[in-house]
């Protein structure tokens, strides 16, 4: 065609230079796109943030909202998210749009050291003083058992795992039974106290909140969320301690000689109402406070115990390396129990519960029968534990009944196994309810019998 | 060079007459190879293309890894946590299924009930008052008044399995801890159920034999509370003036009104109620239970029910209906019943949740009527099933208050409150003290509780 206008030659030339320069072009475009994509070209932005525009684009198109936004007003939000979510199935709502934090987080100064609060040196005076002007509040509810309040908690938040929640009400049922037939009051905390001792140390700003509350208290007992009580007739031997403040699951050799990080078990202990305590709380603290020292305290603890692994500081292991660094201020009056299972690592337990219904009877609180299965390790309410969920979740369901099994013979019935939800008749329904005794002797126990001097 | 293997390509044919040309080395060589006739030609035609095809399929690709990157593939950590969650939902499934594994001999045990047999709670007894009057007498240490007051269970309870969302168990939570500590302030006994204690009596019915059953094993215990799982305390100082009782058998809520004039199926609310342990309560007891066995004897009893009630809905018989019905038809049985409204021991939570704030402005807890009430009941919420009879927003958000309403007043003697009623952390509003003791002297409820006696 152009060779009618330009000539043969002249076409050829033509088309050469237009060849070449399509090629010239083509290699230059490449070179660019290749050279941004790898380098960048400043505010033209790279490719990949091109791909992230051109998706959100899309989706705006499609209608999908930002975040939702932080609303001060509770009435705004109610009525915002009642148009877009009226819907009645539970399964189809996010928990977690419910929850609105009207403050922000109080700013702590970082350079300010940690305290668990003033420093209290006569707490007892004071409390003696006031036990004495409140005669009906009695620290000792008979001549040998003092008041107990039973500590445990959770978060307020739902658990990550879908089953978690109700592993923490079969737990808290499990102990609101133990606690009725022990005649010991139970605190459920849900709140976090301070936001700098979270996690495993929350524990310890709530202890000494509710010493210094609850002056009545003789001896309050910590006790995990994640540990279920698995004798209920064993009644905790209270003279033994009478000289006693703090009463911890665990071995001497292996905290004093070994420092052993699992030398003893923080997740069930007693602690006494006295200044020796708050003490304790005050020299216990300061590996807690989140972020830098709680890092710089665990590699102080990994170094200093034996088998720690490598992670930031547990209350466990700060209470090993207090105790045998200060053996001198404290040991005298800690007791390391390990004649009955105030803390059973569930591992060695939960298989021989069919042995120990054959072989032995509830009430003695040790390796035959053990008052406490405490699941280490499992964490419910996490989305991953340190075992197979499986196992886990399995055993935990075992353990309860084993322990649900001691309450319902109160009532004559019993699970159907240790495995079944279910429940049946142990003795027919009597006419004569009150011959009828419950072997366990657990619906009227000597040890639940108030003498106390009323107003 | 290349330009020349271009135009070779581009130019087959009209490359042909050139090729024989003498003029240019390259050119020629070139043109000899071309030489050899077309299908040569066409194989390196071929041959160009496909190199070029090649060169451009490798800067396509080095130009998008430049571009988008390789973020788009798994790595191994995802993929592990995703083998956990899969794990996790099945064991679920298999937790909440009603199955149970050692549970062969189940089905066996199902026998029907004859509608003309009148199903029996348990063994009957006479002599009730007598024997639990002996019993007290011989066992002194368990009285039945404790510091003046006289001794209350609280019962309550929920299904074994794990509710169909994870949000139910979580509230069932948050409701026994709320339940927990009115009940440690003022000093009365739980047990939280589990177990159905009857097969035929399941559902809303459970708890007459569980009911039954605590009674006849608890002589100490003078008055038997039920409450229902989704009620929650929000005053947690009022205290019931069970003196107001001493000539009654049973308090419940609802209006005396509704009950005769209308015959409403809502005139009374079995969500929370006391019983007190004595013959008068059994014989009640077993008079209501007939309508309850599940089956043929449950769907009929139904139909009577709506036929008979103002308002009620076609469905089984429940308890709360029943009673009403055995109420109004019997009304011997209403001399020692008490029919309480002049505070919430039952406060439908609806007309009660949007006014927390007015009443945290205006009042003060131990009002226990409407502008403090006493226990704020989320019927029909049933947050442990799939489906509500409200709006799930609405529901838990009402619940999430209610709960925190009642915790402030339980967090204040530490000194701490939650930010805002749907807030879960909390602030301080008191200062720590060396003296802590004063603050327990002023703001523990137990305090302005004690010596008040009912």
């Amino acid at each position: 065609m152009l060779d009618r206008i330009f000539g043969t030659r002249r076409t050829r030339q033509f088309q050469r230079i237009l060849r070449n320069g399509k090629v010239t072009l083509l290699c230059l475009v490449l070179t660019i796109v290749v050279l941004r994509g790898n380098l960048g070209a400043g505010k033209f932005g790279t490719p990949e943030q091109d791909f992230k525009e051109i998706r959100e684009t899309f989706y705006q198109y499609r209608g999908k909202r930002a975040e939702p936004r932080r609303v001060l007003e509770e009435l705004q939000t109610t009525t915002e998210q009642t148009a877009s979510s009226a819907t009645n199935n539970y399964a189809e709502f996010d928990i977690n749009k419910l929850f609105v934090d009207e403050e922000e987080d109080v700013k702590k100064n970082p350079n300010e050291p940690y305290s668990i609060g003033p420093k209290i040196s006569d707490w007892d005076e004071q409390r003696g003083e006031w036990l004495k002007q409140n005669p009906s509040f009695s620290n000792f509810l008979n001549a040998n058992k003092p008041r107990v309040l039973l500590v445990t908690g959770s978060s307020p938040k739902p658990c990550e795992n879908p089953v978690g929640d109700h592993y923490l009400l079969k737990s808290i049922k499990n102990k609101i039974d133990y606690c009725r037939v022990h005649g010991i009051e139970i605190f459920y905390n849900m709140a976090l106290l301070d936001a700098e001792m979270a996690g495993f140390w929350a524990k310890l700003p709530l202890i000494r909140k509710l010493l210094l509350s609850h002056p009545e208290v003789e001896f309050l007992w910590w006790m995990d969320s994640d540990a279920m009580f698995t004798d209920m007739a064993f009644e905790v031997p209270w003279e033994r301690y009478k000289d006693k403040n703090l009463v911890l699951h665990g071995w001497n050799e292996m905290v004093y000689d070994q420092k052993n990080w699992i030398g003893l078990n923080t997740g069930s202990f007693l602690l006494r109402n006295c200044q020796w305590s708050l003490d304790l709380l005050d020299a216990w603290a300061p590996m807690g406070p989140k972020g830098k020292v709680r890092d710089e305290a665990g590699k102080i603890l990994t170094r200093e115990l034996k088998d720690r692994p490598v992670f930031e500081a547990d209350d466990q292991s700060a209470m090993v390396w207090l105790l045998a660094s200060q053996k001198d201020r404290w040991a005298s009056k800690v007791y390391l129990e390990n004649h009955y299972y105030l803390h059973g690592y569930w591992g060695i337990l939960v298989d021989r519960y069919e042995e120990m219904i054959a072989s032995y009877h509830p009430g003695l609180g040790d390796h035959r029968w053990p008052l406490v299965t405490h699941f280490v390790g499992c964490k419910p309410c996490g989305k991953f534990g340190d075992y197979p969920v499986e196992r886990c979740l399995k055993q935990m369901d075992r353990a309860f009944n084993f322990g649900d099994n001691q309450i319902l013979q109160m009532y004559g019935f019993t699970h159907k196994s240790l495995a079944s939800r279910r429940v049946k008749r142990t003795r027919n329904d009597s006419s004569n309810p009150l011959e009828v005794k419950d072997e366990l002797g657990l619906l009227h126990p000597a040890y639940k019998v108030t003498k106390i001097s009323s107003s | 060079m290349g330009q020349e293997g271009f135009t070779a390509q581009k130019r087959g044919s009209s490359t042909l007459p050139t090729s024989t040309a003498p003029n240019g080395g390259s050119r020629s060589g070139r043109s000899l190879l071309r030489g050899g006739g077309g299908g040569n030609r066409q194989i390196h035609k071929t041959l160009n293309n496909i190199k070029i095809t090649i060169l451009c399929g490798l800067v396509t690709i080095l130009v998008l890894r430049g571009t988008i990157g390789f973020g788009s593939l798994v790595s191994d950590n995802d993929l592990e946590n995703q083998a956990i969650i899969e794990e996790t939902n099945r064991i679920l499934a298999e937790i909440r299924s009603d199955k149970d594994p050692d549970d062969p001999e189940d089905n066996q045990d199902q026998s029907v009930i004859n509608l003309n047999d009148t199903y029996s709670l348990g063994a009957k007894i006479s002599n009730w008052d007598e024997e639990r009057s002996l019993w007290l007498s011989r066992n002194q240490d368990f009285p039945n008044m404790v510091n003046g007051k006289a001794r209350i269970l609280l019962v309550t309870g929920s299904p074994p399995n794990p509710c169909d969302n994870a949000i139910g168990d979580h509230y069932l939570l948050k409701s026994i801890k709320n339940k927990i500590d009115y009940c440690r302030i003022h000093g009365i006994e739980i047990v939280y159920n589990m177990a159905h204690l009857d097969k035929e009596l399941a559902g809303y019915w459970a708890k007459l034999p569980l009911i039954r059953r605590l009674m006849l094993s608890h002589p100490e215990v003078e008055w038997i509370w039920w409450m229902d799982s989704d009620a929650l305390f929000t005053d947690m100082v009022f205290e019931i003036p069970l003196s107001k009782y001493k000539d009654h058998n049973m308090v419940i809520h609802g209006y005396p009104d509704l009950l005769f004039n209308q015959k409403s199926w809502i005139a009374l609310n079995t969500g929370s109620f006391l019983f007190r342990n004595c013959q008068w309560s059994l014989d009640l007891l077993d008079e209501w239970a007939p309508m309850g066995p599940k089956g043929p004897v449950r769907e009929e009893a139904g139909k009577i029910l709506t036929a008979n009630l103002k308002g009620r809905p076609a469905f089984e018989a429940d308890d709360q209906s029943a009673l009403i019905y055995l109420l109004i038809t019997k009304t011997e049985w209403m001399k020692k019943v008490f029919v309480e409204n002049s505070y919430f021991l039952h406060g439908y939570w609806d007309g009660l949740v949007d006014r927390y704030e007015e009443m945290m402005e205006k009042y003060h807890p131990g009002l226990g009527d409407e502008r403090w009430p006493f226990v704020t009941h989320f019927v029909g919420c049933k947050p442990c099933g799939s489906y509500g009879d409200y709006p799930v927003q609405r529901c838990l958000s009402s619940m999430e208050r209610a709960f925190n309403f009642a915790d402030n007043q339980v967090l204040k003697l530490y000194g701490f409150r939650h930010r805002g009623l749907l807030s879960p952390k909390i602030k301080r509003i008191r200062n720590e003290t060396v003296t802590p003791l004063e603050n327990v002297d002023q703001f523990d409820i137990r305090h302005s509780t004690q010596g008040s006696s009912n």
